[in-house]
Order: C-alpha cells, then structure tokens, then sequence
C-alpha cells in the first residue's frame, strides 16, 4: 500500500435538478474533491437498485443518490418514487451489512451548486474517515481465488 | 367428523359439480411428517387428501402456473392465513382473479388444525389479524442479534450465508411472488446479476430478490424451508414487511385492493434520511 | 463493430488550463472501439463542428463523444452537426469535463483522471445508444386560459388577435377579477373600470374567444399540443341565450340583504344578482344557497318579472370536454385573511378595514359612490392610518414574502382620500418604501409631496378604541419614540396569497407550486411564464404578486409563448420514451401505477382468432414523458427507456 487511499464516489442523479446544481457548482467556479463520478439519469425514478450495486462492484466507496426536492421533480413524482424506493433499499442494506454511510442520498436542485460542493467535499471526507470499501469488493477477489483451481 | 374428512368431501363435492377443475391440497409425503402437493381432478382423487399439522406448505403458489387460470375455470385450493394473504397480493398484482378462487381455509395451532369460514377471497378480512401478526420467536431473535450486530458482523454473517448459496432457485420456484416470466436474474443484456456461483453473485441475487419481495412478502417462511444450503431468507423478508409497515404504514395482503407499495407515494413519506 | 469519436475540446483555456487533453486524447484513442481521437481550441465553432463532421464521413463513425463542456450547453449543437453528417443525432454523448471537471479541481492530475474516466465511461455508453427518431405530435390550436381577470384577459385577447381560438374560463359570474374592484390604479390614476371595462367587453364580442364565466376546470389530461380539459359549467339558472340583462329581477327580488363579496360586504345585493353594474356577460344568476324558491319552494318573482323567460330553474350544471393546445393559468391571488393581527382589531371595529375595502369606497360605482365614509356610522374620517404590511414580510405571522403591490396602493389611497377630502390627514406605517417601477418613485413623492401623506416608520403593535377613536400605537423608528394616533378609520395593506384552492388546482392540472402556493415557473429568470409542464403558461399573480403592469406584460408573453407554439402543426419531441417487452410483462400493473402521466395502458395480446392470451402493459408514446419510473420498477426488466437503457446505463458504470 504505497498510495493513500483516494476514495472512489459515484453519483447517480437527475439531469434537471442535481445534474444542473453541479453545473452550477463548475459555472460558479466552486471546487470541490475531485472523487466523484456523475451517471446523469433522466429522473431520480430512473435509479434502479442496480446501479448502485454495479457501482460498489466497480470499487465505488461510496454511492450517492440525488435528486429534485419534493415537490419540483420535473416529472412532478418521479422523486416521490425514488424515495420510498429508496428507504426499502437502504433498509435492506443496511440489514445485510452495507454501512448506511456508504449510500448516501441527497435532494439538490439546480440553484444549489454551493450545496453540491459542500456535500461532495463532506462525503469524500467522509469516506476518508471510513476507508475503502475492501468488504464488499472483496467479494470479487473470491471469484478469482475460485477461478484457479 | 373431522376438518380432513370434511374438505376430502367438499373437495368431492365441487369437482363432481363441475364448479372447480381442479383442487390443490396435500397428499402424503415421503415420510410420515412430510406432505406433498396433491392435485385432484376427479372426486376419487380427492379422496387422498390429508390435511394435518403437517400441512405447512403455501400451496397458491401453484396458482400462479403459467396457463392454469387462463380458461377462466375455477380452482379450489387448501390455504392457510398466510396463504389467504398470498392471494390477496396476486389478486391486487392482476395475477389471479377473485372469482377463480375457491378458499379450503385451515389453521394450524400446535397439532390442532381448525377450518376457516368462507370460500372467496372476499369472505376471509386479514387485516388486523397479520399487522398483529409476528414471525416464530427463533425468527424474531435471530433479527434482534443482526441488529444488534456492527455493520462489519452483519456483512460477514451474511456473507458466511450468501456464499453457500448455489443458485438453484428453489427461493424463486416456491415463492408465490416469484411469477415473473422471466426473473431479472435471467436477463444477460445487460447482466446485471452475475450468475456464477460466488459470493459477489449471490450477494446481488439475494439482495434482488428480497428487494423485489419488499412489501410483497406474506411471509410464509416457503423460501426458508426450501433453501437446500439452509440461508435464513426469512430474516430478510421480515425486515422488508417490517419496513415498509414503520414507513409507509403499509402490510401486504391486507386485502385484495392494495396498490403496490413501491408504485404508490405519500408527499409526507419519511425522509430522515435524504440531506 | 463500433467506430467512435472522440472530440476533446479545450474551451480555450477553461479545460486545457486543469485538464491535460494531451494525455485525455492518448487515453482515449487506446480505447477499444475508437476510431478517432482529435483536440481543437473551440469544438462548437463553425471549423470545430466541421471537425466533427468531416471525421463522422472519413471514418464512418458509429457514435461521437465531445469531451467538452455539459450537454445543457451544447448538446443540441452537436446533435445538429452529426445530423449533418448524416450520423443519427441520438448517437452522441457529451462528457462534461468543464462545468463537472475542468472549473471545479484545482489539481492537475486529479482533474485528467477524472477527465478520463468520464470521457472513458461516456464512449462505453456511445456505444450502445440506439438511433432514434424524435417523436412528432399533432397541435391542437386552440387554447384554454383558466382565468379572467386582467392578466387572463389580456393573454385571451392577444392569442385571438392572432387569430387561434381561445377559451376563457372564470369561475365568478362576471370576467374582470380584481381589478374590477379598484377604484384608480397607480401611477397614473386611469380609473380602473374605465381602462378595463372595453378590454372585457373586446372579450366577449371577439369572434375567436368563447367566454365561459360561472364555470371551472375540473380535469385536464394530456401533454403539449393535445391536452384535453373537462370544464363544469354551474347552473346560472338563468338562460344566457335569452337573458338581455335588463335588470328587472335584480329590482324584484325580494332577498335584498346579502352582504356583496364583489363589495368585500361593504354593499348589498340580492338573491339573483350580477356582480357588478359592468359585469360581462350583463347576466344575472341566482345564488341557490339565498334565493327563496330554493330555500322554501316558493317565490319565483324574478320569474314572473322577466319579460322573456330567460329564468330557468331546472337548469342543470354541465360537463363541457374541450381539446386544447396550449394552457395559460392566469388564476389571480387573494387577499390575506387579516383575522391573525388580532391586535389591529380587523373584525372587531367596523373601521378598521383592508386595502381592498378602501378600493370599493374610493370607486365612483361603491357601496359610498365614491365617497370615503367610516363603515360604522358613515362619517367622512378625518384620520385615516394606514399600515403597510400587515400580513407581507413577517415570517412570524404572516408571510415571508413582500406583495409588492401595497406600498403602491397605500400611496395612491392617501392620495385619493386628500383628494377627495381637502384637509384631511394621512398617516402611513411603513417598513421601506418599495416604489421601483415606471413612473412609481415619483407617485410615492408626490403622495409625500404635494398631498400631504405622513410617512411613519415604523410598526403598529396595538390598535384600539378609546373615545369614539381607533388609537393606532406604534413606533416611529426613526425618532425612536413612541407614537400614538387617534384615527377615525385604519386601512391594513393585507398580504396578497395565493387562491384557497391553488395548491389543489396545481395538483389536478399538473404543475408545481413554491410553499405558498404561487405557480412555478420553469425557471424564474430565463423561463418566466413556462412551467415545468410543457404547454401549461402562467401569467399574472398565480405566479407572484403583481401588479397591473406586470400582469399585463407576463399575460402578453404567455400569449407569444403559445402562438410560438401554435406556429407549428406538428411538435417534435425528444424520443425519450419508455417501451415495454411484452413477451416477458407479467402483467402486474406496478409500472401502471407508478406512471405519473398515465401514460402506460394495459394492452390485450389475443391469438389469431381473437381469443385473449395475456394483458401486458403498453407505453404510449405521446404521453410518455420520459422519467424512467416504470422503468425501475419493472422486476423482470420487461421496461427500457430510449437514449437511457439499461445496456447503455450498465456499461457506462461498469466503465467507471
């Protein structure tokens, strides 16, 4: 181990709310960890479970959800959705094991470049503070162990 | 005369009227304490059924076989509550309909089996009796520990679990909720759950399929029992329905005319955890 | 085999300067799959497209990544240019190396990573992308506006000048809203009726708009050039083909003390009755709850006066089912229920009243004809104190916001009532002057000026009666003192809110509100009078408060926003559209409920002879906005979304 450890961010969001906050963030010249990775979607209702074990898979150290406040979803409920899509699947991870801490989700519209940055800042340290995921990509590494013999 | 003997004529009873053609209950398994499902045609046949203690298997599961209802003929079927509570989710999923089902209702309390009153979905009211409902103490415990484990315990316990797992699906093909035509696990373009047999794999799949169950589940333990590597699958669903009744004030299979839990919202629905 | 482009754009200096393209280009041409690799100053130039576009022929590309700045930007241009190029627009992507990248890092090397690993994650998804065709809509053109007050009319007038057919929906019996209410409207002092009176009677008569008052949407379905709305028309109990609006019920109707909503309870009117002496359509109609063959089964005078039988009291209210084109929702404000300043005593003393009651003293066709008289005896006040923002700018009791419209109105009051009554005195409780507007700062002057307004600073804390006189008490902040004044009448500048019912409205036709309940726009400064919904516009104070100027002014810009898009027969939309594989559809009708435009139908698979095998589910594409719900929550995959599939979505994380 001769790297510190950078970690790995993935967000997955919704091209007219957390998308264009980003935006914002970069036209405002706000900077922020470079850690993340952005997968634009159309809706916060688009995210599928999938995606987010996909992620951890690829060595996401943490996966962050976000989307358009109550209310302003362009599609008027596609948020609504996620929402209680999510407080199932949070549940289930963290059930099984995943620290909540490593799924995060967050509502910022498309005037909150500032709070894009803040929150990206804060979950990189976050993840700093937490270390890499070895757990769950671990689980791969057996797949090799179990390919050689 | 006895709760067996009763349902064996009533059973008799509709085959030969031409009511139903067909009636699901059980026969006699391969050992004294175990039951197999039974499948009878003519009132002769129905002369085999047992009914007993040992009739724990959620039998709507066969109702859902692709093609058996599409005739639009009735089936009779031996059901326990939790299996009342199965065909209440089909029927608000569109998979069955409530004319096509005759109940045969029973209870198992210790070795004493009861009937239940009514035939149709719509003359057994479910509601309070499951919200109250709890799973087998041993269930609840097992929970409790893994909540109270760390994240780390709970990851490696269920790992120890996952990683035994060898993907027959015996979870899916006895799962009344498991009548998809094809199972997102099947699906290769793209591959979202890797189907080889390692742990990476069945983490996802068993991830997949409890989320697909959340709110779904009618818990009648069928998963468990037929898990050839002993995986605790219950203990996930449970926390699932447990969920969604804390959150969203929602218990599946209450009755027939529920809105799938993950395709409805409230604009007020908990969000403690949402920056 | 996929030959893809990568184009990677410095934006000048605004991604070269943290973004190393030499080694982002070296990166990505040993990508597999890519055909081509280039750099270039400024991508969305003419010679930078025609970069692009000369490569996707010389090396017959299958997809192209611009590297560059966000697809909210430029996305459109370089769909164009591959379009061009006789590529199918659809199969490009844009990495945002700029606004994501390249200006929010200050670290060299972490910024090219990063740039590369977008870029990298994009081709894998380019990759996959489908050519897609956009979708085209037939508009239907004719519009409906919900709501006839000024800002309703105006846009009414202005989309049937243009010759398309509008129909205009008004709740009340008569169009006009509240300006029909006011006495002179500032800065100019026209006299409201006066300016307003012509353009609703324009309405009326205008070949192109049909009127429909006493009248409210109930439904509206449908998107962007095809919505349908049912209207219900309330029983008028009078027949408006008949009625001449002579008045002679009016005069016979035996229940004459109704407290007159259009007179905010100042005046009275009867059973039968028209809002107002200018109502348009000059057609009365009964009030069912009052009227006394209603109530008791007799009467009927009103009958038996008419001399043509216009009145019918078997009249039912009707559903009407329109097609539209285009929404303008132009449904107006309230005035803030004044009962919560508990300690300006409104309700308690009959003097102390809101600026709207003000408004109907002051009209030369009021309850007073014009003259200002205490609502309690009747005497011409000597004092009048007026308190601004009674209800605007205080989060504690009232709202946050500030009306905007009030320190105007206060102004003009003072300045009417000086007018009206030589000598008299006015005194003004006010936070900060707020008179931005043409003409507004020199009106606020000469109310100071030449008529003599005392302007106060400061607040009230108590009102009360003592002696026959409302002691107003408050605190003029700029003395720092105390001050207490004897008045004979108070007029509160109540908050303007939005409608009782706007958040339900919003609701029913599909369209967001802020926390009060005014309408949002698409976006508040470059999509003013859009909404989120496409072909639903806003205009008036549904959206904020206005006042008649801006009213007027945002009223005109829907309009051009709608004849904008009845310039067309057909609309294209973005091909964004769900589709279900019906081999596999289960049929649980998750993805039915989940839709929020009901976009998804259940659809019969039959045999040969017609015989039903199965129902699965099936997207129509008109309605299809796009969002990817049912996508999500389909459990057997049996849903993709076009342009976001899951193939597509797959490889671009697992590239990550």
């Amino acid at each position: 181990m001769s790297e510190p450890f950078e970690p790995k961010i993935v967000a997955f969001v919704c091209t007219y709310c957390t998308y264009a906050g980003a935006d914002l963030a970069g036209t405002s010249r706000l900077k922020y960890a470079p850690n993340v990775r952005i997968v634009r979607l159309p809706c916060t209702g688009r995210i599928s479970p999938m995606f987010i074990l996909k992620a951890l898979q690829k060595g996401a150290d943490t996966v962050l959800v976000s989307g358009c406040h109550p209310g302003d979803c362009h599609f008027t409920a596609g948020n609504y959705h996620a929402r209680r899509r999510w407080t199932v699947f949070r549940a289930l991870l963290a059930f099984t094991g995943i620290p909540e801490e490593r799924i995060r989700f967050s509502w910022v519209s498309a005037a909150e470049g500032a709070k894009f940055a803040e929150m990206i800042n804060e979950i990189t340290e976050q993840t700093r503070k937490l270390g890499p995921f070895t757990q769950y990509q671990e689980l791969q590494k057996v797949i090799e162990t179990q390919s050689t013999y | 005369m006895g709760i067996q003997e009763q349902y064996r004529s009533e059973a008799a009873a509709l085959l030969s009227s031409g009511e139903v053609k067909l009636v699901i209950g059980f026969g006699e398994g391969s050992t004294a304490d175990r039951r197999r499902p039974l499948f009878a045609r003519t009132p002769e046949e129905a002369q085999k059924f047992v009914l007993d203690a040992a009739c724990i298997a959620n039998l709507s599961t066969y109702l859902v076989t692709e093609g058996l209802l599409s005739d639009g003929k009735k089936v009779a079927v031996f059901l326990k509550p939790d299996g009342i509570r199965s065909v209440n989710i089909l029927i608000s999923e569109a998979q069955l309909k409530p004319d096509q089902v005759v109940i045969l209702g029973y209870a198992i309390d210790k070795a004493e089996i009861t009937a239940l009153e009514g035939r149709n979905i719509s003359d057994f009211s479910l509601g309070e009796e499951i919200r109250s409902h709890t799973p087998p103490p041993h269930i609840l415990q097992e929970a409790e520990r893994i909540e109270e484990m760390n994240p780390a315990e709970r990851f490696e316990f269920w790992k120890a679990h996952f990683s035994k797992c060898i993907k027959c699906y015996a979870c899916r093909q006895v799962c009344p909720m498991c009548y998809c035509r094809r199972c997102i696990v099947d699906v290769n373009q793209p591959q979202w759950v890797s189907t080889s047999s390692h742990t990476l794999g069945n983490f996802e799949w068993n991830i997949v399929r409890a989320f697909h169950l959340a709110g779904r589940c009618a818990a009648c333990g069928a998963c468990d029992r037929a898990c050839p590597v002993n995986i605790p699958l219950r203990l996930v669903n449970y926390r699932m329905g447990k969920e969604v009744i804390d959150a969203f004030d929602y218990c599946a299979g209450e009755n027939s005319s529920q809105k799938p839990v993950l395709a409805s919202f409230k604009q007020d629905d908990p969000e403690t955890f949402i920056l | 085999m996929a030959k893809i482009g990568v184009f990677v754009c410095h934006c000048g200096e605004n991604i070269a300067s943290m973004v190393d393209t030499g080694t982002l280009v070296k990166a990505m041409s040993d990508h597999p799959g890519v055909a081509i690799c280039n750099e270039y100053k400024y991508f969305c130039s003419d010679p930078g497209q025609e970069t692009v576009k000369r490569a996707i022929r010389e090396h017959n590309l299958t997809g192209v990544v611009v590297a560059a700045c966000s697809p909210r930007m430029h996305e459109t241009t370089f769909r164009k240019a591959c379009a061009e190029a006789g590529l199918n627009p659809y199969m490009l992507e844009l990495a945002n190396i700029r606004e994501q990248c390249s200006w929010v890092h200050s670290e060299k090397n972490q910024a090219t990573s990063k740039a590369i690993e977008i870029t990298r994650s994009l081709v894998e998804k380019v990759k996959r992308n489908n050519e897609l065709k956009p979708i085209s809509v037939p508009v239907t053109r004719r519009a409906l506006v919900i709501g006839g007050g000024i800002a309703g009319i105006q846009a009414a007038l202005d989309i049937a000048g243009a010759g398309r057919e509008v129909v205009l929906v008004e709740r009340e019996p008569s169009i006009g809203g509240h300006m029909s209410q006011l006495s002179e409207t500032f800065p100019t002092l026209d006299c409201s009726q006066c300016i307003l009176t012509p353009r609703m009677v324009e309405a009326i008569q205008h070949p192109k708009i049909t009127v429909m008052t006493y009248s409210e949407v109930e439904e509206v379905e449908g998107y962007i050039g095809n919505f349908t709305a049912k209207i219900r028309k309330k029983a008028r109990y009078v027949d408006m083909s008949k009625c001449t609006g002579c008045g002679d019920c009016i005069q016979k109707c035996p229940v004459k003390k109704i407290p007159s909503e259009f007179e905010c309870g100042l005046g009275k009117r009867t059973a039968i009755y028209t809002p107002f002496a200018q109502a348009v359509p000059n057609v009365p109609v009964i009030d069912k709850s009052r009227c006394t063959y209603f109530k008791n089964g007799k009467c009927k005078i009103c009958e038996k006066s008419c001399q043509i039988d216009a009145i019918d009291f078997e009249q039912q209210e009707s559903v009407e089912t329109f097609e539209f084109g285009a929404i303008v929702v132009a449904t107006g404000f309230q005035i803030q229920d004044t009962s919560v300043y508990g300690e300006y005593g409104y309700g308690k003393y009959k003097d102390v009243i809101t600026g709207l009651h003000f408004e109907r003293l002051a009209s030369a066709s009021g309850p007073t004809a014009g003259k200002i008289q205490r609502p309690s005896d009747g005497k011409e006040p000597e004092t009048v104190v007026f308190i601004q923002c009674a209800g605007s700018r205080d989060p504690s009791k009232g709202v946050k916001y500030c009306s905007k419209i009030c320190c105007m109105y206060t102004a003009k009051h003072a300045m009417l009532y000086t007018h009206k009554h030589h000598g008299s005195n006015s005194k003004i409780f006010y936070m900060d002057i707020r008179a931005a507007g043409k003409g507004y700062d020199e009106f606020t002057r000469r109310a100071i000026e030449e008529d003599g307004a005392d302007y106060l600073r400061g607040r009230v804390s108590k009102v009360f009666e003592e002696n026959g006189k409302l002691i107003v008490r408050g605190v003029d902040t700029l003395l720092g003192k105390p001050v207490e004044v004897a008045a004979d009448m108070v007029v509160l500048a109540t908050a303007m809110t939005p409608q009782p019912d706007a958040k339900q409205f919003a609701k029913r036709i599909g369209i967001g509100y802020d926390e009060y309940g005014f309408y949002n726009e698409a976006h508040l400064k470059l999509r003013p009078v859009e909404t989120a919904k496409a072909g639903i516009y806003l205009c008036g104070a549904c959206q904020s408060p206005k006042d008649i100027p801006d009213s007027v002014a945002q009223a005109s810009a829907a309009a051009a926003k709608v004849l904008g898009l009845f310039s067309r027969e057909q609309l294209e939309r973005e091909p964004v559209v769900a589709a279900v594989g019906e081999t596999t559809c289960a049929g649980c009708w998750g993805c039915v409920y989940a839709c929020p435009y009901n976009a998804i139908e259940k659809k019969d698979i039959t045999d040969r002879n017609g015989n039903l095998i199965k129902q699965v589910a099936s997207v129509n594409p008109g309605l299809c906005q796009g969002c990817g719900t049912c996508v999500t929550f389909c459990r057997s995959n049996s849903i993709d979304l076009a342009g976001f599939t899951e193939k597509q979505i797959f490889a671009e994380v697992m590239a990550l």
